[in-house]
């Protein structure tokens, strides 16, 4: 039995907000907000001058100095987004089920500034072994949800997923199977992506040719996930069951297999996985960045199979492209829409994602808000 | 009716061997892997070998990817793949057209990418380096390069949860087939020897200078190990319809977290790890026949695994081997390597040895190591170790498919 999982509290840190709340409020304004001066960020050049970064992100404003000194960004920025859903949720977390609890955060390749700029330590020092011993572990892909563990006494099912664009979708399967097969009671469930001179470099060199395209960007969502079904007397409505999700692999766009028919039969499986009718589709958040043939990708595939006219979200314009983390921030931003409106309380919404390669998936969410009409908690 | 989960086709590319028939033989063999580094000018570091694949020919081993198109790990997991897609015999029309799918672990990933890349931004500037190697560093390519191979259209997965990965994947996969999800998944791991990993252990201290010898009372070290990894899985029913060739069954796996420190492994809790894979694998540790050890061949890992088996196993610990003494730490793949020698020993009733083997560790002569020779016997429950950086501790557990 595959079980439906429920999302009992997030947290998010990303250009359009830093919190449930404020990213919530940012998402109800009318216009993204323009991408922040990232200039003084870094003494390495930049392509360009505005970014949707965390300019004024310091991880000791919000975990304090000790032990926080060596983390490279991406684990930081992970371990602030964790610490607020696990703030956010009403579930326990204790000494009673530290081996039930776990994480499962999705990545790109961990942090790409740690992993270059160690190799670069290699090439540039008079000794090419005289690198800081300390710093290795930020290298590995799996630091930021190995350091979550311990920052927040987690000694269930560990994982990090390197998805790309699809990372959050992959870890909330990950996820998804480990509770279905009783391996673990809940997890925290998320991605991470770090803005830098290195990603801010390569992203744009991905796309040079696309004037349209959202400025990089960062940001970090985790999600409180847990069994649907599991007992939650005395406990509140989840903010969100996640009904369904469905990945593929075709072939970049341009080639076969069309990726954009097979996000259209990704989407269908989901919905009927889902048992949700198309027409019943309120919102559909995007991974639309302004890269026309992987926007078409998105745009194809839904035109074929959700008719009507939904609302579609690019959730991007207001994120940036900040890859991994996207579909987290996507994934947010469903949420972020049910936090303080009842009236959309049990609405469905879709997450769609395609990458450059052509990994496509969708999710269905159903989604509540926190009841008192204020996005609190109860 | 439950599904069964068997081992029915064997992808390794190592250093040791590509190909199954060359890998079970290097393993009885008891030969090393290991050779001065070529993938990078190792000059400069104090310790210059490592366990690479020096004859790896992608274009050779693979049949639909442009080897051009793809980072080494990705052509490592690709080539894995396709080896052992070849191996199960399984017509290659019939498992694109199912619901079949990966599920690949690493620790860095497309490290040589990054490294490419980096190296351009250090000789030219930030803006001077090529497009190209932009869209092939994202680790998630792994997966990919194997479902693209075979044409499969069902989910890739890349796991990143450093050198445990492989048995993650391995887990993952499982739990598709088992569940129905799936009806035919591809799991193991890739990596690649890569400076910075080479220059990171070294200034750990973990890194040795000439040969790797787990357990061993001189033991100094791990070396540096790549190559690809990959087993095709398929349920029970499955492969007896076709009349394949089964290895071995996936019995189960178990999977926690130390959530104590990012590099030193806790012996409490890889030995509750060992407990929780016998327990979802539905056997007693006296069950377990043959221990395929994580066994890195630095004195701190290896004593801390030493002392979980004796926790869990006690007077009755079983032969425990190490065959990163001949491959060296091959990171993500390692789990990967050591779940296809486990289906090998279980399937052609043999232990693989640890090489470099000398003299016992004083305070661990109460264990067989296998000492430098390959021994034959019966074996019928393996359990294979791995664990990570980060505490990720995690166990498969394979038996004869009975």
């Amino acid at each position: 039995m595959t079980a439906t999982l429920a999302i009992s509290g997030w947290g998010v840190l990303s250009a359009a907000g830093t919190g449930a709340q404020e990213f919530a409020g940012t998402l109800a304004g009318a216009a993204p907000s323009r991408a922040a001066d990232v200039t003084a960020m870094f003494e390495e050049p930049l392509p360009q001058d505005r970014a949707h970064a965390l300019v004024g992100f310091d991880v000791r404003a919000h975990l304090g100095r000790k032990g926080t000194s060596f983390f490279d960004r991406s684990t930081a920025l992970a371990l602030v987004a964790c610490g607020q859903a696990l703030a956010d949720t009403d579930l326990e977390v204790g000494e009673a089920n530290t081996g039930r609890v776990g994480i499962a955060l999705g990545t790109t390749t961990g942090s790409l500034k740690a992993s270059s700029d160690y190799s670069r330590e290699t090439l540039v020092n008079e000794k090419s072994y005289l690198v800081n011993p300390i710093l290795f572990p930020n290298t590995v892909m799996n630091c930021a949800s190995g350091q979550a563990a311990i920052w927040y006494k987690l000694k269930g099912v560990n994982a990090t997923i390197a998805g790309g664009p699809l990372a959050a979708l992959s870890a909330l399967r990950y996820a998804r199977n480990a509770i279905s097969r009783g391996y673990a009671d809940a997890l925290l469930v998320g991605a991470v992506e770090e803005f830098s001179p290195h990603t801010a470099w390569l992203t744009e060199q991905l796309y040079p040719e696309a004037a349209g395209r959202v400025p990089t960007g960062e940001g970090a969502a985790v999600f409180v996930v847990e069994a649907a079904d599991a007992d939650r007397a005395g406990r509140r409505q989840p903010d969100a069951e996640v009904l369904a999700l469905e990945v593929g692999e075709f072939a970049p766009p341009g080639e076969m297999p069309d990726p954009a028919s097979g996000l259209a039969a990704v989407i269908r499986r989901a919905l009927a996985a889902a048992d949700v009718n198309a027409a019943a589709v309120e919102l559909i958040v995007t991974g639309e960045s302004g890269v026309p043939e992987l926007d078409a990708v998105e745009r194809d595939a839904i035109a074929a199979t959700v008719p009507g006219a939904p609302r579609l979200l690019p959730v991007k314009h207001f994120t940036g492209e900040a890859r991994a983390a996207s579909g987290a921030l996507q994934i947010a931003a469903v949420l972020a829409h049910h936090r303080a409106d009842p009236a959309r309380d049990g609405a469905v919404s879709v997450v769609t994602a395609c990458s450059p390669d052509g990994s496509v998936g969708a999710a269905v969410l159903r989604g509540w808000s926190r009841g008192d009409g204020t996005g609190q908690s109860r | 009716m439950s599904r069964r989960v068997v081992i029915t086709g064997l992808g390794p590319v190592s250093s040791i061997g590509t190909g199954v028939a060359a890998f079970e033989t290097a393993l009885r063999a008891g030969r090393s892997g290991i050779s001065p580094i070529s993938s990078f000018d190792a000059s400069g570091f104090p310790h210059r070998n490592a366990g690479e694949v020096t004859d790896f020919d992608p274009k050779g081993l693979l049949h639909t990817l442009d080897v051009d198109a793809w980072g080494r790990t990705s052509l490592f997991a690709a080539a894995a793949a396709r080896l052992a897609v070849q191996d199960s015999g399984i017509d290659p029309d019939v498992l694109s057209g199912s619901r079949a799918g990966s599920s690949m672990g690493t620790t860095s990933g497309e490290s040589q990418v990054i490294e490419a890349i980096t190296g351009q931004w250090v000789r030219q500037g930030w803006q001077q380096s090529a497009g190209a190697p932009a869209a092939q560093y994202p680790a998630s390519r792994l997966a990919v390069a194997v479902n693209r191979e075979l044409g499969l259209t069902g989910e890739a997965i890349t796991l990143s949860t450093a050198c445990s990965a492989s048995n993650y994947a391995l887990g993952y996969a499982y739990d598709q087939i088992l569940t129905g999800a799936a009806d035919y998944m591809v799991a193991g791991g890739a990596d690649s020897v890569a400076r910075w990993a080479h220059a990171g252990f070294f200034r750990l201290g973990a890194l040795t200078k000439e040969r790797c010898s787990p357990f061993d009372a001189g033991r100094s070290g791990i070396l540096h190990g790549e190559g690809g990894a990959a087993l095709f899985l398929e349920t029970l029913e499955s492969a007896q319809a076709r009349g394949a060739n089964i290895y071995a069954e996936l019995l189960g796996y178990g999977l926690n977290c130390d959530a104590g420190h990012m590099v030193a492994p806790d012996p409490v809790s890889i030995a509750a790890c060992m407990r929780l894979a016998h327990r979802n694998a539905g056997i007693y540790a006296s069950d377990v026949d043959y221990i395929c050890a994580h066994g890195t061949g630095t004195p701190a890992n290896d004593a801390v695994e030493y002392r979980a088996v004796r926790d869990v196993f006690g007077h009755r610990t079983p032969p425990i081997s190490s065959i990163k003494s001949m491959l060296g730490h091959a990171m993500g793949a390692a789990s990967g390597f050591g779940a296809i020698a486990s289906a090998l020993a279980i399937h052609s009733g043999f232990l693989p040895p640890t090489i470099n083997f000398t003299a016992a560790d004083p305070e661990m002569t109460d264990i067989d190591p296998v000492p430098n020779v390959a021994r034959q016997t019966r074996v019928d429950v393996v359990q294979n170790n791995g664990f990570a950086f980060g505490g990720n501790n995690a166990i498969t557990i394979l038996g004869r498919a009975t």
